[in-house]
């Protein structure tokens, strides 16, 4: 799950002292006239840190702080501030206490509390907001939102919320005269009373609105309206907002955290280079360093993960996302002590602590440990009942496991207490589609399909995932737990909600483990893809993550689902492509070594594509050199906790960079052929990554072959592309040689050879439905009715819709003797719904009757007669029935 | 067979339909009227539907010239086809007339072909001059007493027709749902099909109901529209139950359908019905239909308790009765001479 977290909200009630000259006006009793260019000076100081000349600002900040002039207050605030900014902590702490200590100190007591807090000495920051608050400070009111604050992440939640609540009527009473730094408490003061009452939100922001409307140099104000965009799920706002303040102030540290935050809301592989700008201005930054443990988590590389947040705990100690993040590397390194030790923790210094549990379970969600996840997010709710992210969480997971009910009771409670969750609301309402779903079952599945379709997928799906089941339990040597799950959906917009909550993933399908959900073949026209096959990969998912009890790394699951595909038909799944050698020859494939970046962190966005492809290679590659066990050793070492380098040096006896060096090897010699006719043009170093277009021998000839054909010069056409074809027989796109060479000799009339073509086309390419029905035709011309049945059958896989292709196969399956073949096809014609019911239901009927199946033809034909009493054809299969059943036979 | 067919209906289904004697046998009496095209693409679709439909109701279901009338925007393209211009006067006149011409237990049918129009209050089917309005089809349709009245507007925006038209012993049907929907509709083009070719005999009686026509209209502009990956924008309704409210889907639980299923615009030559129906002159066959008539009797009743019985109980009773079925046809057919 892609979400704004809590700890984003934490920090952001942090570094509350806005950097606007409003402060300067403050001329307190005790302060003492100083030179009278100061207040420029202070202005100046003051524009340079909005602009993101920090270390200016500090000098001019240090010089006036040094003063006992009418600046003093403003420049030693500044000067914490901008320290704090910019990551030089102990200098700011130890210019905080010289100041407290002071005359007039009193006034630096709340910027020294945050000071503290941010380097989680909660128990010293407490006594300065303390100070503040009762010497009657002008920043009182920040300082005693800053103590509730604290309050409140100790989890001293109602006497938090209580005080808090005091924001409004501070509101109410003072509106016109608080400060923007004051409107900006009360803003945030609501932000923490909206888990009471969502409609807080709205109060939230209109507080910021006016802070920033009172004091428009006030970026902290604004800085907090992106955060509570964020996390409120309206990354479309904090963009727009974010990119204003970052208009102003390109360096600020902070800004481009919550810009690295929304880029990560929105999916964009821009985060982890968005944090590091941030991190060049405040290398220290706790939540940055967090952030970017966060994102190498998601990378699986667990140990940047454990280093970067131990670098953000080391300064704030305290701070709950660096816990998580720690914890969660931790957890899935194997060491358990370890996360046991830092849950403690958390829970020592927040008993409530929610998010803690929330960011766990999200972390263990995006490791696909969905059952762990549940168990996260539940144990946040224990914490904290009123945590309503955690429910979401809670209910997300559940649903991904398969407990329906649960995880929709569970929906609903985070939905009432936080309306703004696109996520939550999105599945509820898809989860209200379900009542036009139907489930039916084979004995180790249920799948879960829309009304429309069940029976007709059913129809397929039954023998398929049965089959699938048999396959992988031998080859991975483990049963699942069974039933499965699989829910397939005619809306992709549906599916993508299902797997993520939002629209717009690119996905075909998702395993959760035992729990599957893809597109129905209705979701896409046809010739998108193939429904078999991406239930098959699915389905391995659900073994490779069960062997390893979900620890296997999502590349080699991936790679292994690719591999399955082949496996299960001849045809189904990736096959090498031009585009994938030239990518190879330039060297833009990952290594496998850090194969998981080409999943999580694309460089260019078919690299994903061709990383599955690369990890289905891997898979072969290990199984020729160490055997098919290996692959389940591997499962199995990854089970104990194993990481990817130990896997492989305990199992294949090689660290992955020899790995690397074997499996470069492996390509060069499987491809070398290939590759020489490849070459990868358009490679430019300063280029925006993208693939290389691909040029070469191969393209020439084959460009060649399609000016002739566009020509209509038939014979040179077959000249070019027959050479192509020989060059680079792989290639059975519909842009390759097989399906131009088909062309071809259909517009010569030589049907044997196009049927040639098409044939050797479509067992290399598994979603094109036009080439599979043509050569169907055609070899049902030329005779030969086996062919063209399984034309048509690789074709239901890949769009099953089409009545008369359906009852085709079923005469075609009938030809050849495949009984049971003609039953499946007679029941997907029925499945269809088809105006003439009748004559279906007796075709189904006839079918089952030649098949031996007196039972099943009988009820079907009693369906038929039902529906059509005198319908003659099939009263006279009934009566053959009846004969048959007096003389003892089934069918004849 | 028909009339035979009709008096055992009666029996099974009088307590819901008072009128269905009225919905059987007899005779059907056909106006079609296509309105205004605009273009000429429209007025080629236009012509071409209604003499299809004209031309299977002649060939395939024995309905005479005489007692079909076809009025068009341009009576000029077809003359020995087309009897006069489609504007309201002579809509109104020959509508008149074929009603006068018509009894108890005949079929009045009407269809339009064309494009329509509406706004909430008053909907209008467009013909040279000026439109005509379902007010206007209403008020003459209320001067017709004796036959079933059978009317089915194809045209866009056509769904307004059904609250003003519907009544007693009326099977009202329109290719939209209101009169918003305004697009251009496909539904004519398959409820004529389901006429001229043999694809919506779903009960394979030989005969195509109005409900097995509207049926297979609304399921095939479903699918075209599916299949094209297209919003539906036209959503057939069809109403007999004379509460003004149309609906998608006729049966037993909207309360429509009862009546449409029973309305016959004549049977398909060379099928079981009409076969039967030429032989029941003989005593023997007389006898057999009698039984048979019998048997579909207690099949139309099993079939109505279907949802109150046990599962088993019911297909054993339901094959039991299918097999009579069966064997009785059987003997008919052998006795008349048809393949046994």
């Amino acid at each position: 799950m892609i979400r704004a977290t809590a700890s984003v909200y934490r920090i952001a009630v942090l570094l509350a002292t806005v950097a606007s000259v409003s402060c300067a006006n403050d001329r307190p009793a005790w302060a003492s006239q100083g030179a009278q260019d100061d207040p420029a000076q202070l202005k100046r100081a003051g524009e340079l840190e909005r602009s993101g000349k920090y270390d200016e600002a500090i000098g001019i900040y240090r010089e006036l702080a040094a003063k006992d002039g009418p600046t003093a207050v403003a420049s030693r605030r500044g000067l914490l501030r901008t320290l704090s900014e910019t990551g030089k902590y102990a200098d700011a702490e130890d210019a905080g206490r010289r100041f407290v200590a002071g005359a007039g100190g009193v006034e630096l007591q709340n910027a020294l509390g945050e000071v503290l807090r941010l380097r989680g000495k909660t128990a010293a920051a407490e006594s300065a907001f303390k100070a503040a608050m009762t010497g009657r400070a002008s920043d009182s009111l920040t300082a005693r939102l800053n103590l509730d604050v604290l309050h409140f992440d100790r989890g001293a939640h109602a006497e938090a919320l209580k005080d808090l609540d005091g924001f409004i009527d501070v509101y109410n009473s003072r509106r016109r005269s608080l400060t923007s730094e004051e409107l900006m408490a009360v803003g945030t003061a609501c932000r923490y009373l909206g888990v009471t009452n969502p409609q807080l939100f709205k109060d939230a922001l209109k507080a910021y609105d006016e802070a920033i409307a009172r004091d428009s140099t006030n970026q902290e104000a604004q800085l907090r309206e992106v955060e509570l965009f964020l996390d409120k799920y309206n990354s479309g706002e904090a963009k727009k907002t974010v990119a204003a303040l970052l208009a102003k102030n390109p360096r600020h540290p902070r800004a481009l955290l919550a810009s690295a935050r929304v880029a990560y809301f929105d999916g964009s592989g821009a985060a982890a280079e968005i944090v590091r700008k941030s991190l060049e201005v405040n290398p220290d930054a706790p939540a940055a360093r967090a952030f970017l443990g966060s994102i190498y988590f998601d990378g699986e590389d667990y140990a940047a993960s454990a280093k970067e947040a131990e670098r953000a705990l080391a300064t704030d100690s305290t701070l709950v996302e660096g816990l998580s993040v720690l914890a969660a590397s931790r957890y899935l390194q194997g060491d358990r002590a370890g996360f046991d030790a830092l849950e403690r923790r958390a829970l020592a210094q927040n008993p409530k602590e929610a998010d803690f549990f929330v960011n766990m379970a999200e972390a263990a969600a995006r490791n696909r440990l969905y059952a762990q996840a549940v168990d996260f997010a539940r144990e946040g709710v224990v914490a904290d009942s009123t945590a309503w992210r955690a429910y979401g969480v809670l209910g997300m997971n559940q649903l991904r496991v398969g407990a329906m009910d649960e995880g929709r009771k569970n929906l609903d409670r985070a939905f009432a207490g936080d309306p703004y969750d696109v996520w939550i609301k999105n599945t509820l309402d898809l989860l209200d589609t379900f009542k036009d779903y139907k489930e039916t079952a084979s004995p180790r599945f249920r799948f879960v399909v829309d009304g429309k379709e069940s029976e007709l997928l059913s129809t397929y799906l039954r023998d398929l995932a049965e089959e699938a089941y048999d396959s992988l339990a031998a080859r991975y040597q483990y049963k699942p737990q069974t039933p499965i799950r699989l829910e397939v959906y005619r809306s992709h917009a549906d599916f993508s909600v299902r797997t993520v909550g939002l629209a717009g993933l690119g996905a075909l399908g998702v395993s959760f483990g035992t729990t599957l959900a893809m597109d129905s073949p209705a979701a896409r026209d046809a010739g998108d893809f193939n429904w078999g096959s991406t239930f098959w990969h699915e389905l391995a998912h659900t073994f490779t993550l069960g062997a390893s009890d979900h620890r296997v790394p999502r590349w080699l699951s991936e790679g292994l689902s690719v591999l399955e595909e082949r496996r299960a038909r001849k045809g189904w799944g990736a096959d090498v492509t031009p585009e994938f050698l030239a990518a190879y020859k330039s060297g833009k494939l990952v290594k496998v070594s850090r194969m998981n970046d080409g999943f999580m962190r694309p460089a260019y966005p078919q690299q994903l594509i061709f990383s599955y492809y690369q990890a289905s290679l891997v898979g072969e590659l290990i199984e020729r050199d160490f055997g098919q066990r290996a692959i389940v050793d591997m499962l199995n070492a990854y089970k104990t906790g194993a990481t990817t380098e130990q896997v492989f040096q305990r199992v294949l006896k090689l660290s992955p960079e020899a790995f690397d060096a074997k499996f470069d090897a492996y390509l060069k010699e499987r491809f070398g052929k290939l590759m020489a006719v490849i070459e990868p043009k358009d490679v430019r170093k300063d280029a925006m990554p993208r693939a290389p277009a691909v040029d070469g021998e191969y393209t020439s000839t084959l460009s060649q072959g399609i000016a002739a054909l566009e020509m209509k010069n038939y014979d040179e056409a077959i000249k070019w592309l027959e050479k192509a074809k020989t060059l680079f027989p792989e290639d059975a796109s519909a842009q390759g040689p097989y399906w131009l060479l088909a062309q071809a000799y259909k517009a010569k009339g030589n049907a044997r050879a196009e049927a040639n073509e098409l044939t050797a086309m479509t067992l290399r390419n598994e979603d094109h439905y036009g080439a599979n029905i043509e050569l169907s035709s055609v070899l049902e011309q030329l005779g030969d009715s086996a062919g063209a049945a399984a034309a048509l059958d690789r074709a239901m896989y890949i769009s099953p819709y089409d009545p008369a292709q359906h009852a085709r196969l079923a005469a075609l399956f009938a030809r050849t003797g495949n009984k049971r073949g003609a039953v499946r096809e007679r029941q997907a014609i029925v499945a269809l719904n088809p105006v003439d019911r009748a004559e279906a239901l007796y075709q189904l009927a006839l079918a089952y009757y030649e098949a031996g199946d007196g039972t099943s033809a009988r009820r079907e034909v009693l369906r038929a007669l039902e529906d059509a009493p005198n319908f003659e054809k099939a009263q006279e299969l009934l009566l053959r029935l009846q004969r048959g059943n007096r003389s003892g036979g089934g069918g004849d | 067979m028909r009339l035979r067919a009709g008096a055992v209906l009666l029996a099974a289904t009088l307590a819901l339909a008072p009128d269905v004697s009225r919905a059987q046998g007899g005779r059907a009496r056909v106006l079609i009227v296509s309105g205004v095209a605009g273009e000429p693409q429209y007025a080629d679709e236009f012509f071409k539907q209604a003499t299809t439909m004209i031309d299977a109701l002649k060939t395939r279901f024995g309905v005479p010239d005489s007692e079909i009338v076809y009025l068009a925007e341009n009576p000029a393209r077809d003359a020995a086809r087309i009897k006069a211009a489609s504007t309201k006067a002579n809509i109104e006149r020959e509508l008149t007339a074929l009603g006068a011409q018509s009894r108890t237990g005949d079929v009045l049918f009407v269809m339009l072909i064309g494009h329509g129009s509406g706004d909430g209050t008053t909907s209008k089917f467009a013909i040279p001059g000026p439109d005509i309005t379902a007010n206007d089809f209403a008020r003459v349709l209320d001067g017709i007493g004796g036959p079933t009245i059978a009317f089915v507007n194809t045209s866009s925006a056509s769904g307004g027709f059904i609250g003003t038209l519907s009544g007693p012993n009326r099977v009202i049907a329109t290719a939209t749902k209101s009169d918003m929907e305004r697009n251009e509709t496909r539904f004519a083009n398959y409820f004529v099909q389901a006429y001229a070719t043999d694809v919506a005999d779903a009960d394979k009686d030989g005969r195509v109901s109005v409900l097995e026509a509207f049926d297979y209209a609304r399921r095939e502009v479903a699918r075209a529209y599916e299949s094209e990956n297209h919003l539906l924008t036209e959503h057939a309704q069809l109403d007999d139950n004379g509460d003004r409210k149309g609906t998608a889907a006729p049966d037993a639980k909207s309360g429509d359908g009862s009546l449409a299923r029973r309305v016959f615009l004549g049977g398909r030559a060379g099928s079981v019905a009409a076969a039967a129906h030429a032989a029941s002159s003989d005593p023997r066959v007389a006898a057999l239909e009698r039984e048979k008539d019998s048997i579909e009797t207690k099949l139309d009743s099993l079939r109505r308790r279907k949802a109150t019985m046990d599962s088993t109980a019911y297909e054993k009773a339901l094959e039991t009765l299918l097999v009579q079925l069966a064997e009785k046809n059987k003997a008919i057919r052998e006795a008349t001479g048809g393949r046994p």
